[in-house]
């Protein structure tokens, strides 16, 4: 295959940076727009810094680090659950046989069907009778049961993967069952399990249903459904809105950045056998 | 190979074990106190939120047992979040709902009767309050009442001209249209349905139209047909922003970008507190009858509360006449459940109020009359019909046709 001339790689590169860029730029101009210029006929595209006190008074006068925290513990929560659950169960699908298991695998998926607002009353009830309303241990168990088929799916490929024979070496040198799982398969998963965390890690942090229904104390609010109480019935906030929204993504590409090298290496595992 | 370094990994699983660990008592009971929760939209309203939370914290301020902790939720959700909540058992002890939420949570046995704790003998309740019984059982009080009248704002009418007649609004709105500006805002898309079927209604019942007469529906009568038309005849106009939403127009009318809007006194108070230096004005809405819409806003106590008790406390509380001062001041041109006087010196500040005040013998409830408590599904069939007639070109009149058949055909159900 050729490869592309110079200058148009860079073209292209420059043009895919500003089309999933530009978003966020706009969101950045906007917040730094005052009120009286938002609806300019003539849209103001460069940033004005003499209002970059907004986002000071974000978090002055509003409770977004609480929020983010929140979203954090919710999402860390998540992920954290979400792996440790689903590791066992999908070793159990990749390595043994036993009656019902194409029927269990396809179950775990079943869950996926059926979209949130339809299990919010179920869970509601449920974690009324449990005394976890209003928790956000509520929101990381709602959030996981979500995430769990799709984690277990996602690691069951890459456990496949996993040459048996490296197993049965490890178990003629004395290792556990367990030890099996942890010590040997759990190191040579470590992409998937971080394209797996990446998966979790957004879910919970970008829930909103949950978050909104299953917590009411304020203190406990995420970021998604504080974010959301500014659109007002009679008018909402644009540039108070946008600042947050900027603060928002910010935890969520830190953690994607920090594990995007495994992400991507995740990916491409397997792509070539032989 | 490490995925994650050893510290990280820890702060991770401590950061989880953080948020397994419950995070607050669903209901604290501080120092003995018995906690209640109220939930309202308004709570969340840049210029009244505030304001209204230290409404709620003078009541706390003046009790050693009762607690009334405020949650505000998004419009756009509100509704759902209660009823999912109620249906699971739970929800906030107090709910601030709109009327059309209101008449879906009475027949399903989400909120409490007031008969027990409020007598209407002991209150100089205002006349809307009487929408609030239900097969004669009061199930809530008025926390807002608010009528709706034009706003303009004169700078933007060209020669200062105030339409008097629906076609003057509609050339005045065209006028005032361009270079950024538009001449006229309203709602016309499913995700304002909440807020489209205010507006519509307030289409019809200014042409005469009514949803139903008490017994029968009337959807395809011929006035309910000449405001359907002439909500068609403005969304043709050119003079509205479509699809901009109402927190949108409304900032755009705040910035001097909209010169008309059919509009809430709440929207008036909130232009007034947080636009001080926008001259707009009120008169009456240029149909040709004076019949608009009302916001009527009801405190209701749910059903699943286990403070029964402290919630009508509170209730009581707010209805007496000197928090109800407060709340009125509090909500702008709008009403509170008593009948509250306005200062002079109010009405002399704010020559628009005696406007919304005096719609109030023309104010009719957004409900389907004779049909009060099967609104919300009379509301869905009318709006999808009429969205037929905007943005399928449909005929009013057999759009309106249809929506009475199918309407009629639910009813029996």
């Amino acid at each position: 295959m050729t490869a592309l001339p110079t200058p148009l790689r860079i073209s292209a590169v420059v043009l895919l940076l500003a089309l999933a860029g530009f978003p966020f730029y706009w969101m950045f101009v906007t917040s730094l727009t005052p009120s009286s210029d938002l609806f300019a006929s003539t849209p103001n595209f460069l940033p004005k810094w003499g209002e970059a006190g907004v986002y000071r008074e974000a978090f002055e006068k509003i409770p977004v680090a609480t929020w983010l925290l929140n979203s954090l513990i919710v999402a860390g929560g998540t992920t954290f659950l979400s792996l440790a659950i689903a590791l066992f169960p999908a070793y159990a699908l990749s390595r043994f046989k036993f009656t019902g298991k194409g029927v269990i695998g396809l179950s775990l998926f079943a869950t996926q069907m059926l979209p949130e607002a339809m299990l919010v009353v179920p869970l509601y009830a449920l974690f009324g009778q449990l005394k976890i309303l209003n928790t956000l241990t509520a929101l990381i168990l709602a959030n996981t049961a979500f995430t769990v088929p799709v984690v277990v799916w996602i690691l069951k490929g890459a456990i496949d993967g996993v040459p048996e024979e490296i197993e049965e070496a490890a178990r003629i040198d004395g290792c556990s069952q367990a030890g099996l799982v942890w010590c040997i398969v759990l190191p040579l998963i470590a992409p998937t399990l971080a394209a797996a965390a990446v998966i979790a890690f957004f879910h919970g942090w970008n829930e909103y249903v949950f978050a909104q229904t299953l917590v009411s104390s304020e203190s406990l609010r995420t970021a998604s459904v504080g974010l959301a109480g500014f659109v007002g019935e009679l008018s909402t906030p644009i540039h108070t809105v946008m600042s947050i929204a900027m603060i928002y993504t910010v935890p969520a590409i830190i953690f994607y950045l920090f594990v995007q090298k495994y992400v991507v290496s995740g990916m491409t595992a397997g792509g070539v056998k032989g | 190979m490490k995925l994650f370094p050893r510290r990280s990994t820890l702060a991770a699983i401590a950061l989880a074990a953080a948020g397994l660990l419950p995070s607050g008592a669903p209901i604290a009971l501080a120092q003995g106190k018995t906690t209640i929760t109220f939930a309202g939209v308004t709570f969340t309203e840049a210029g009244r939120g505030d304001r209204l939370r230290s409404w709620v914290d003078k009541y706390n301020k003046s009790q050693d047992k009762i607690e009334v902790q405020t949650i505000g939720l998004p419009f756009a959700t509100f509704a759902n979040t209660m009823f999912t909540q109620m249906g699971g058992g739970g929800g906030p002890d107090i709910i601030r709902f709109d009327t059309i939420d209101f008449y879906a949570a009475v027949p399903a046995g989400r909120v409490l009767p007031f008969d027990d704790y409020i007598k209407d003998s002991d209150y100089k309740f205002s006349a809307p309050n009487d929408y609030l019984k239900v097969n004669g059982k009061r199930y809530g009080v008025a926390f807002e009442i608010s009528n709706y009248v034009m706003m303009y704002n004169p700078a933007l009418l060209k020669d200062g001209k105030v339409p008097a007649t629906f076609d003057e609004l509609l050339a005045i709105a065209k006028s005032a249209s361009g270079g950024g500006n538009f001449g006229y805002a309203y709602r016309a898309t499913m995700a304002e349905r909440n807020g489209f079927w205010q507006d519509l209604c307030n289409f019809v019942f200014g042409f005469g139209g009514r949803w139903g007469d008490g017994t029968n529906l009337t959807l395809n009568s011929p006035k309910v047909i000449e405001g359907v038309a002439a909500y068609k005849r403005m969304y043709d106009s050119g003079a509205i922003p479509r699809g901009a939403d109402a927190a949108t127009y409304r900032r755009m009318f705040w910035e001097g970008k909209v010169a008309i809007e059919i509009d809430n006194g709440g929207v008036a108070g909130i232009f007034n507190q947080q636009a001080p230096n926008l001259q707009f004005l009120a008169a009456p809405s240029p149909f040709p009858t004076r019949a608009q819409g009302l916001i009527l806003a009801p405190l209701t106590v749910n059903a699943n509360t286990k403070n029964k008790d402290a919630a009508f406390a509170f209730v009581k509380w707010a209805l007496q006449p000197e928090n109800q001062k407060d709340l009125q001041d509090i909500l702008g041109a709008s009403s509170v459940a008593t009948v509250v006087p306005r200062s002079a010196d109010d009405l002399a500040k704010k020559p628009w109020l005696k406007i919304y005040d005096d719609q109030t013998p023309n104010a009719v409830p957004q409900l389907v009359a004779g049909f009060e408590v099967r609104t919300p599904e009379l509301q869905q069939i009318i709006i999808e019909q009429v969205l037929k007639v905007l943005q399928g070109g449909m005929d009013p009149k057999k759009a309106m046709d249809e929506a009475q058949e199918l309407a009629v055909a639910k009813m029996k159900k």
